[in-house]
């Protein structure tokens, strides 16, 4: 023997090999077993009231709101905040907080350029701050989480956890001014008050609110009851048919946060279009135009239209969160996070009289599987889709950026040692700037997240140049205000700070991770 | 199939042992260097996912080549189990590729593990007893 050792028996190799193989194997079934696949970032809560059957609920339609005053100079409206109570599921009275007594809030319908301005009086219980998101809005009406306005009586502070010497506080109520100088686009109001926005928005805070112009009219797109504002979202239902919310704290004055199983996003297992619960639509046999927006807190959706013949039905892609495409994209599913926006259309052409189509969510299980249906009740008129849309679009070249920028968005630790999520490992302080940008500058932001983080930018529209180091996908076309990172994904985003000066934010629009610390400061100077 | 080693071989490893060792070798390093990569881009360097996925290609294109390397060595030195477990290793890669690509962090955690470990016992085994050359045929069964 050259060896010196004892030579290792051909019996022993083969169990040291099938050793390894077997804790490979035994892994690689345990993630498969127990990994979410498709990945779901967040926790879902358990309704324990009973669930209305799918499809049986008729699909509500949000209000418009009336101008209270119309003049050469704008629009201007008026909004109280306040609880009531409303049937969501049959026979529950649910308190919700509301704008103006509806959930979803009324819809605002604006011409682009034409001034909106907006009382809002605030009746709840707590302070509240109003966003416009997507809004091309001067600071001061951005909506900053500090900027709040107190309710009657109210004798506490800010009831957040950071001092804030550039905070405007307002007693009672506030006017929120909106130049709307921006394409049109489908935009929607929330609540964005500091460390609680998502359970305001959970309570029912949030809006629609269309921005329409010229070059949208000059489409002839379908409108009137062709076109449907669908604001998705989910929630939970406890014994007494009251919204279910982990809360730290459920008076939402002290501490905020949730509790440790829902750090990551809090997700109901009630599907609701526009406050109803797997709402049903009747439609004829012509062209619809969906205007659908993820109001939910954390949960993402695929959503697919499938024919009761089993067919999918083509989800022609005219517009994104800021706008139309400058053509459409067909698609046979669309990805959807919280807060982006899709403009739809749908084409029931094909479908006799009598044809349901089902709105479904492919990343759902069970009846998260569900959203709503639309039922064909009558023959309509072939409308046909235009071959070219928007030419108004911005290109930013990569080269003609001033600066660019890395940003991660993970999971970490707050100064009080609590889970939160972080940017670029710091949570959010209203006192410290955290990006600043030169008015008029194009920059290129690349952004990295370790799990789902649906990433929005205030004040402007970006393009998507790159997803995961490769091109974007085709559902990133257009002018976006918010990008969806999967986990370990990143994307390269290019936009123009223009507008306004001002102090604005970045942040994640998963709600929970946005009340727990994931928000940056965006100064324009 | 018994192929008791070594009596009656020359001593020293063949030129195709060597070729393999290179390649294990090679591999080793840019196996242990994939998990770095991945943890910087995570950490929000975006450079790291291109360093990502140049790694990839090289653990891609050193598998193929080890595969090479085996091959000789089935045929000059008799042994069949660098062939096979170099061949296990560019399946696993592959499909670790695709995993990535795809998104699929539930499979692609545990399976670039599992790779890495693959790697380095297959590096381990390589260097651990001479890869002689056989001049005559060996004395198979
Ligand atoms: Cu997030």
């Amino acid at each position: 023997m050259r060896d010196r050792s004892a030579p290792v028996s051909r019996r022993r190799m083969l169990g040291i090999g099938a050793a390894i193989g077997a804790a490979a194997a035994g892994g690689l079934a345990l993630s498969a077993a127990w990994a979410r696949r498709p990945a779901e970032t967040g926790a879902e809560l358990r309704s324990e009231v009973p669930l209305p059957q799918a499809f049986s609920v008729p699909l509500p339609i949000p209000p418009v709101l009336a101008p209270v005053a119309s003049t050469a100079d704008g629009d201007r409206y008026e909004l109280v905040q306040r609880e009531v109570d409303a049937e969501i599921l049959p026979g529950f009275a649910t308190r919700l907080w509301t704008y103006d007594g509806v959930f979803p809030g009324p819809t605002i319908e604006s011409r682009r350029g034409r001034h909106t301005t907006v009382l809002h009086r605030n009746e709840l219980p707590v302070p509240t701050v109003v966003h416009l998101h997507g809004g091309r809005t001067p600071a001061a009406s951005d909506g900053y989480p500090t900027d709040l306005v107190l309710p009657d009586g109210w004798n506490g502070h800010g009831g957040h956890s950071m001092a804030d010497d550039r905070a405007a506080v307002a007693n009672l109520q506030r006017e929120y001014g909106f130049p709307l100088d921006q394409r049109a686009a489908m935009l929607w109001y929330h609540d964005h008050r500091m460390d609680f926005t998502a359970p305001a928005i959970w309570r029912g805070l949030a809006g629609i609110h269309f921005v329409r112009d010229d070059v949208e009219d000059a489409l002839g797109l379908p409108a009137g009851d062709r076109e449907l504002p669908l604001m998705i979202a989910d929630r939970a239902f406890d014994a007494d048919g009251q919204l279910a919310y982990p809360s730290v704290d459920p008076t939402l004055t002290g501490e905020h946060g949730v509790t440790e199983p829902y750090l990551a996003g809090v997700l109901g297992d009630v599907v609701l279009v526009n406050g109803a619960p797997w709402p049903v639509h009747e439609v004829d046999t012509g062209l619809y135009r969906l205007r659908i927006l993820n109001g939910s807190n954390a949960r993402h959706y695929e959503l697919e239209a499938l024919a009761d013949d089993g067919r999918a039905l083509p989800l022609v892609q005219i517009g994104s969160d800021q706008g139309l495409l400058a053509a459409p994209v067909r698609h046979r599913s669309v990805p959807i996070a919280p807060a982006e926006r899709y403009d739809l259309l749908i084409d029931f052409g094909d479908l006799p009289v009598g044809a349901e189509v089902r709105l479904a969510n492919r990343l759902g299980t069970g009846r998260t599987a569900d959203v709503m249906q639309f039922r064909v009740v009558r023959a309509g008129e072939r409308t046909p889709i235009p071959e070219t849309l928007a030419d108004d679009l911005p290109e930013w070249d990569r080269s003609a950026a001033a600066v660019v920028r890395d940003l991660a968005f993970r999971a970490g630790r707050m100064d009080d040692g609590r889970h939160g999520w972080l940017i670029d490992g710091l949570p959010f302080d209203p006192a410290r700037p955290d990006v600043t940008a030169r008015l008029g500058d194009i920059e290129v932001w690349r952004l990295v997240a370790d799990v789902h983080h649906p990433i929005h930018l205030h004040l402007v529209g970006f393009r998507i140049l790159s997803r995961g180091g490769a091109e974007p996908l085709p559902h990133d076309a257009g002018l976006k205000d918010t990008v969806a990172l999967r986990p370990g994904e990143s994307a390269e985003i290019i936009t123009r700070f223009d507008g306004y000066r001002g102090r604005y934010l970045f942040h994640c629009h998963n709600a929970e991770h946005e009340d727990m610390g994931m928000m940056a400061n965006l100064e324009i100077v | 199939m018994q192929r008791q080693s070594t009596i009656a071989a020359p001593p020293g490893t063949a030129v195709s042992g060597w070729v393999l060792r290179a390649a294990a070798t090679a591999q080793l390093a840019a196996g242990f260097a994939q998990p770095v990569f991945a943890g910087v881009y995570l950490s929000g360097d975006f450079d790291g996912l291109a360093w990502h996925v140049v790694g990839a290609d090289l653990v891609s294109y050193l598998g193929i080549a080890q595969v090479g390397a085996a091959v000789a060595v089935w045929v000059r030195v008799r042994r069949a189990w660098p062939f096979w477990a170099s061949l296990a290793l560019v399946a696993g890669a592959s499909a670790q590729y695709l995993a990535g690509m795809d998104g699929a962090l539930w499979l692609h955690f545990p399976l670039g593990v599992a790779l890495v470990a693959g790697i380095a016992a297959v590096f381990a085994a390589v260097w651990a007893r001479p890869l002689p050359r056989r001049t005559k045929a060996a004395p198979d069964a």
